[in-house]
């Protein structure tokens, strides 16, 4: 709600400069900015009794301790009931309803200049000198008002939900809405006038020939109007008071102060005042402990001062026979329901800042959690030279299905922000190819990048969210030293990463599985799999599902966090040998169509004595090699836990090994 | 005869200033040469009796031994060191990455650091969340106006319609009051969504809420935690302003304002006392329990630590920007 200073000031007849006034109303809840000359003040949901000058009026007072007094001037006018006029009313949508006619309207003029410049500086529009007075007593009042041209309506008045489903109604401007059953509507016997608390009917607008008019003050509940413009595409000063709650009790008051400030600007022939039968809000009372309220803040309040700080927010206190304080709470306040709805309010008036401050204390010994698999590998990322980068989650449905390696169904957002990005990622790996393409741009020839977060998709009626570690690796031009050397980077150099990665975690048992199916990789890329478990990917990254600028192979992986346990990497400790170790190579030539894994296997799953480790020295393949074959260099250390190996037991254990790759593979020795 | 009993220690001291063969031969001379101490003291056993003579022999003899020694090793260090063929040791090292936490997680870790010796335990949470628990079980009736400022993602799940992308990580909180025992002290870190985006709003921001359940808390120790995290994360004494303001799960609710530089007031956290209703509507008896929440949004304590002016250059992943965070 926006205010001018100046107008302001003189309302609430204080000398506080703006900043001070400013200050004043931050610190009992009531946040204002001030653009130039004008507050702006950010009234909470809960407060709809503070938007206007009267509820800002009633919190300035009780701030200086005292009790409020309506200022405005007004004469009480008598309101009649006749069913000609109002007829019925659905008491569950309306509190109260009022009408005041004035016909015989003449010599019409402007607001003066005081009360356009306050309504310009608060937003709203002038439109027309009886529409821009029931907006201007809003503003004071707070209660909204509607203005009919009587000659426009055929009276008496219904304020009833619609009972057919689809009426159309031309509202103010000449939109036609179709009203929702669910809306409370005014109408005459004609139809639908009005969409209660939200919008009038632009039929029945005043305009430059009307002559008398019907003028509207109720009270809808806020619950029947909640929500009910947006339903229209609206959000009107009407509706933005009448769902957070209008003083039900304001209502004929404005009528009076509509018609007093009438006479400055108009002159009239008679007029009638009318209400239609209501049922009156019950007012509302609330129990409070002193005793609990004390523990509540951490302060020692007496039930005196307790009272005196919610009197002059208009709580009434009410006599009661319990050692409970109890009151009654004021009309106008909607937001108060529970005994900690009033602590708020003392401590409002104590001051927040008041309340005495405790050191921090702390929780039982934690249940330990483990988010260790993410921090470890995101530091061992780091370590590694990757760059974390962060990115939204909102992606293209092509990006989505290019990427959609495990043909999951999209989780589709209904009101997206941007409608080319209508779904939640699958991968991240969308936003590190753009990423690439971003920084190759700006110059950057060799990137490293990984990106921690979640990916989604649906499940039935339900949606999984999974938990994601992926990273790129790019050199867009080749690099070399000052001293010439060339840094090649490839499949190998990944998986050495991966592992390296992994095996800090202590897992066991990780394999790397051949999966040529993945659409984000090429054929050249590996399931991670521990046991059975598969907890990420890695390969050759697939160049028709990255972006143009990318032009040199460029190698990934995904790690799921989630489905990697470290229960069982707790360090089991194997005695360690005193005695020396011996290496032999074995030279063999084996088909092609063998994979080194199939040979690992060979070896390490049959028990060769002494043997401790197993590695590949060399390949080799062309002159001297048979068509079909490679030659292969197979490193083998042995060493015994107990003795110094002796040369024929080593012999023993490398004929062996010769003799099972002979048997499973056809290998042969090279000479 | 005396023998000094530190010749060892000094030739040692002297040793390791040596800076060329040249001085390295003339220390050599002064404690091995003809008219060194050892050497010259051979000539004057003659002089002494015979028994007196075999015992000086004999440490003379040790002495020269250990002098000849000391000199040998040092010598076979001087000549290793020019055996190798000299290096610019100015010239550039091998490239090299340096990596890098993105700045938001760096400051999401500092966040917790603080609370996890207070034994505040992290739950994450889901991301996509339906009405129930981010809204309802938090107090937001449907309908209500509070729901208005939060501008919502919504998801298309077929015949349900209430799945959202949470907009804020209170949801955590909802979850953990239902399963774990009490008393709680938790933090829940996690990226938020509204459908908002400007040069200080994002559609995603990162948020950590911290919920306390116990007996016996009060708003003071609220306020006591609140100050003394701001002072540890800004690692300065701070103004601190605690002001009224609303949420519709805590009752009272304030905002939390710093002092900050030249800026005035700066609000950097929402808070408040947990509302009876959400405690109710998670079983927890009202009578015995009260409990505090406040909640920070991460980008805005970055942009504040790191002086970063836009938002958007966090998610940006421009490598220029983001590496000054590496160093």
């Amino acid at each position: 709600m926006k205010v001018q200073y100046s107008f302001l000031k003189d309302y609430l007849s204080t000398d506080l400069s703006q900043v001070k006034l400013t200050d004043v109303f931050t610190k009992v809840g009531f946040e204002c900015e001030s653009d130039g000359l004008i507050i702006d003040f950010d009234i909470t949901p809960n407060r709809g009794d503070v938007l206007s000058l009267r509820g800002l009026q009633r919190e300035f007072q009780a701030q200086q301790s005292k009790v409020f007094k309506d200022k405005l001037q007004y004469k009480k006018l008598t309101f009649h009931k006749d069913k000609t006029i109002i007829n019925k009313i659905d008491k569950s949508g309306c509190g109260n309803y009022q009408l005041m006619l004035v016909r015989g309207l003449h010599s019409v003029k402007a607001l003066d200049k005081k009360k356009r410049n306050f309504l310009t500086a608060a937003g709203v529009p002038l439109i027309h000198p009886f529409v821009d007075l029931g907006n201007y007593v809003m503003l004071e009042m707070g209660t909204p008002m509607h203005v009919f041209d009587f000659d426009h309506l055929e009276l008496p008045l219904n304020i009833l939900f619609p009972v057919s489903k689809k009426t159309s109604f031309q509202a103010i401007g000449g939109d036609t809405k179709i009203v929702e059953s669910s809306s409370l509507t005014i109408q005459d016997q004609k139809g639908i006038q009005a969409i209660a608390g939200i919008i009038g009917g632009h039929e029945t607008s005043v305009s430059k020939s009307t002559k008398s008019i019907a003028v509207e003050a109720a009270f809808f509940h806020p619950n029947k109007i909640a929500n009910q413009a947006r339903k229209y595409g609206l959000a009107t000063d009407a509706s933005h008071r009448f769902e957070r709650g209008v003083d039900p009790e304001l209502q004929q008051r404005a009528l009076a102060r509509f018609l007093f400030l009438l006479k400055e600007i108009a002159q009239y022939d008679s007029i009638g005042c009318y209400e239609g039968s209501s049922a009156k809000l019950k007012p509302r009372a609330i129990s409070l402990s002193v005793e609990r309220f004390n523990n509540f803040s951490g302060l020692l309040l007496s039930p005196k001062k307790i009272k005196l700080f919610l009197e002059t927010l208009g709580f009434t206190s009410m006599p009661t026979r319990t050692a409970h304080l109890k009151f009654q709470v004021p009309s106008h306040r909607f937001d108060m329901e529970l005994e900690e709805d009033l602590y708020e309010e003392i401590l409002r008036c104590y001051g927040y800042d008041n309340i005495p401050i405790n050191p921090p204390k702390s929780g039982p010994v934690a249940k330990v959690i483990d988010h260790s698999v993410s921090a470890k590998l995101k530091g061992g990322l780091v370590f590694g030279g990757f760059q974390e980068l962060m990115h939204m989650p909102f992606v293209s449905t092509e990006t989505f299905h290019e990427l959609n390696s495990n043909k999951w169904i999209p989780a589709e957002l209904s009101n997206p922000i941007n409608e080319n990005e209508p779904l939640m990622r699958g991968s991240l790996f969308g936003s590190l190819f753009s990423a690439i393409n971003l920084n190759v741009k700006k110059g950057h020839s060799a990137i490293k990048f990984f990106e921690h977060g979640n990916v989604f998709h649906k499940v039935k009626n339900d949606f999984a969210q999974e938990s994601h570690i992926s990273g790129l690796i790019y050199f867009h031009e080749s690099q070399k030293t000052w001293s010439d050397k060339s840094f090649q980077y490839d499949l190998y150099s990944l998986k050495a990463e991966v592992l390296k990665l992994l095996e800090t975690l202590r897992v066991k048992s990780i394999q790397l599985v051949p999966n040529a199916s993945a659409t984000i990789f090429t054929a050249n890329a590996m399931d991670i799999l521990i046991g059975k478990n598969k907890i990420g990917m890695l390969g050759e990254i697939n160049l028709t599902s990255t972006q143009k600028l990318i032009k040199n192979p460029a190698f990934g992986f995904e790690i799921y966090p989630e489905k990697i346990s470290t229960k069982s990497s707790d360090v089991k400790l194997k005695p360690v040998s005193k005695f020396p170790s011996s290496s032999r190579d074995l030279n063999i030539l084996i088909s092609q169509s063998h994979s080194y894994a199939e040979i690992e296997t060979v070896l390490l799953n049959s028990k060769i004595k002494f043997l401790h480790s197993l590695a590949l020295a060399n390949t080799f393949e062309g002159k001297g090699i048979p068509e079909g074959s490679i030659s292969m260099t197979l490193r083998f250390i042995f060493q015994s836990p107990s003795k110094s190996l002796q040369e024929f037991e080593i012999n023993e254990s490398m004929d062996h090994a010769f003799s099972l790759l002979n048997k499973a593979l056809k290998a042969k020795i090279r000479s | 005869m005396q023998i000094p009993q530190d010749l060892i220690e000094t030739a040692k001291l002297k040793l390791k200033s040596v800076q060329s063969e040249a001085e390295f031969f003339q220390l050599r001379s002064q404690y091995l040469g003809k008219k060194s101490f050892v050497i010259s003291s051979f000539a004057e056993l003659k002089s002494l009796d015979p028994d007196s003579k075999v015992v000086a022999a004999k440490e003379l003899n040790i002495l020269k031994s250990k002098l000849n020694h000391l000199f040998e090793v040092a010598l076979e260090g001087m000549q290793a060191k020019t055996d190798v063929s000299l290096l610019d040791t100015t010239l550039p090292a091998d490239p090299y990455f340096v990596g890098a936490e993105h700045p938001i997680a760096e400051i999401s870790q500092r966040v917790i650091n603080y609370f996890t010796p207070l034994n505040y335990q992290v739950f994450s949470g889901n991301e996509i969340e339906t009405d129930f628990f981010n809204f309802e079980a938090l107090n937001f009736p449907a309908n209500h106006p509070a729901r208005q400022m939060h501008d919502t993602f919504y998801l298309n799940a077929g015949k349900k319609s209430e799945y959202l992308l949470r907009t804020h990580t209170s949801n955590s909180q909802i979850h953990a009051m239902l399963r774990e025992p009490l008393p709680l002290y938790m933090l829940s870190p996690g990226r938020v969504y509204r459908c908002d985006s400007d040069t200080t709003h994002l559609p995603m921001f990162t948020q950590i809420e911290g919920l306390v359940v116990d007996e016996d808390v009060n708003f003071g120790d609220l306020k006591g935690i609140v100050i003394n995290f701001l002072e540890y994360f800004f690692n300065e004494k701070m103004e601190v302003r605690f002001r009224p303001s609303y949420f519709p799960f805590t009752e009272p609710s304030a905002e939390v304002d710093i002092k900050f530089g030249t800026n005035g007031w700066l609000e950097v956290l929402g808070c408040g006392m947990v509302h009876p209703n959400v405690l109710k509507g998670c079983n927890i008896d009202t009578q015995k329990y009260r409990g505090f929440a406040f909640g920070m949004g991460i980008e805005r304590l970055a942009m504040l630590y790191y002086g970063v002016d836009d938002i958007r250059d966090f998610y940006a992943s421009n490598l220029d920007f983001l590496n000054q965070f590496s160093s």
